[in-house]
């Protein structure tokens, strides 16, 4: 492979950016900029970060929220000994049995599912290791 | 040994769909982002780069899937692994060297890559046509606005702020991508300057997206390979590029990530913004500057 035999100039347009120089190292050219602008960027830069940082926290109380809304819905069915309460209205307890079987209902089909794509990969697995053991370059 | 296909422009210009487009070419091989250009040495990939912003791991993920590719016929993260240590016994390499072989191993196939942070400064684009004298060079245009919008919606324009395309204001600082769109095009066209026109071709993205068979056999005639139905009806599936998705766990990226999820093409025909209005990122009522609107302009916009 040679080097480029053309002998043509690269081209010297300007550029507009207030920051030259490599951006993408730890090296941005910042002279060009004063300390009140350097300020300002350090400013952007944090709030960036800081943005950043609450939607990864807005995501993860998501989540938390979630584990909290079960745990109140089978609030219910305990007082603070982990016992039933002993007045809790009828209605309120047969609906919260009807929500559960229903949560059960979907796991049992989640579980077979799931149990189902395991025998799958199982069988492909061991199939492939077979093929593996008896050829040739084993 | 065939050279390669680069495709310069900005980020968010079209050029994840139409690389992965090319690379479905019978001819062609389409890789992912490499960002081998980014560094001289090709340990110094694994250098963080950058204290200011978070981890740039993910420049990483594109070599490490095509060697995977390339060298195990698969990506899972096993042969992630295997790519890792190939990159290990190469860590004191010259990035051109390395390149080199991965266009050497899949010859005579034509390498179809962009990596857009090869825009960011002239001495990357000069290091590839160092590396292939005689590489072919696709500039991909996108109108400022479409572009400027894209790279605004993706992470909170987090790639204009890690280039420091940011507008100072009396009290405070703002991202502005219009900045990057107009210094990094004027960067392809400083550098486009010293290679001969032959090697060089532009097209605008949004033509590409409203009519690809043509344009696709444009290229493709400029590039010297086939044009034929069954040639073009390839391109028009970059779904199907074993890149076109997200890797395995240790190497999930290696592209955009809107592609990755959802890579499948659609024509459509681009709305095409006006110069001469407000810009929608700007909270001020700002538009864009005269700068850009002339680059704009140049580009037939």
């Amino acid at each position: 492979m040679s080097e480029p035999v053309n002998v043509r100039k690269e081209g010297n347009r300007p550029k507009i950016g207030p920051v030259d120089g490599d951006p993408v190292s730890t090296h941005p050219d910042l002279d060009k900029l004063s300390p009140y602008q350097r300020g300002l960027r350090e400013a952007l830069l944090r709030e960036f970060k800081a943005r950043k940082v609450k939607k990864f926290v807005e995501k993860q109380v998501k989540y938390i929220n979630g584990n909290r809304q079960v745990a109140e819905e089978i609030k219910i069915l305990f007082d603070e000994h982990g016992q039933p309460p002993a007045n809790a209205p009828m209605e309120d307890i047969i609906a919260e049995r009807r929500h559960l079987e229903h949560q059960i209902k979907w796991f049992e089909a989640m579980l077979l599912e799931l149990q189902t794509r395991l025998l799958r990969v199982r069988e492909i697995e061991a199939l492939a290791l077979d093929v593996l053991e008896h050829s040739p370059e084993a | 040994m065939a050279a390669p296909l680069f495709l310069l422009a900005p980020p968010r210009s079209y050029t994840s769909l139409m690389n992965a487009m090319l690379g479905q070419h019978p001819q062609a091989f389409g890789l992912p982002e490499l960002c081998l250009f980014n560094v001289e040495i090709l340990g110094q990939l694994w250098i963080r780069s950058s204290d200011e912003m978070g981890s740039d791991a993910k420049t990483r993920h594109g070599l490490l899937r095509a060697v995977a590719e390339i060298y195990g016929g698969e990506q899972t993260m096993h042969s992630v692994r295997m790519a890792e240590h190939w990159c290990a016994a190469r860590q004191n390499h010259s990035v051109a060297s390395v390149y080199q072989e991965l266009v050497a191993k899949i010859d005579p196939l034509v390498a179809v890559e962009k990596s857009p942070a090869y825009t960011v400064d002239v001495k990357r684009m000069r290091a590839m046509y160092k590396a292939f004298p005689d590489a072919r060079f696709l500039h991909l245009t996108r109108h400022p606005v479409g572009q400027c919008k894209s790279v605004m919606s993706l992470y909170d324009g987090t790639f204009a702020l890690f280039v420091n395309s940011i507008e100072f204001q009396a009290d405070r600082a703002v991202v502005e991508p219009q900045y990057a769109w107009h210094d990094f095009n004027i960067n392809i066209l400083n550098f486009l300057d010293s290679v001969p026109p032959e090697q060089q071709m532009r097209v605008r993205g949004e033509d590409m997206m409203s009519d690809p068979p043509e344009y696709l056999g444009r290229i493709c005639r400029w590039l010297g390979l086939r044009q034929d139905a069954d040639a073009i009806e390839q391109m028009m599936h970059p779904e199907r590029s074993p890149f076109a998705c997200f890797g395995p766990l240790d190497a999930l990226f290696g592209n955009d990530p809107n592609f990755l999820s959802g890579p499948t093409f659609r024509p459509h025909k681009v709305k095409v913004p006006a110069l001469d209005k407000p810009v929608p990122w700007r909270e001020d009522g700002a538009g864009l500057k005269p700068e850009v609107v002339a680059l704009a302009r140049e580009f037939g916009y």
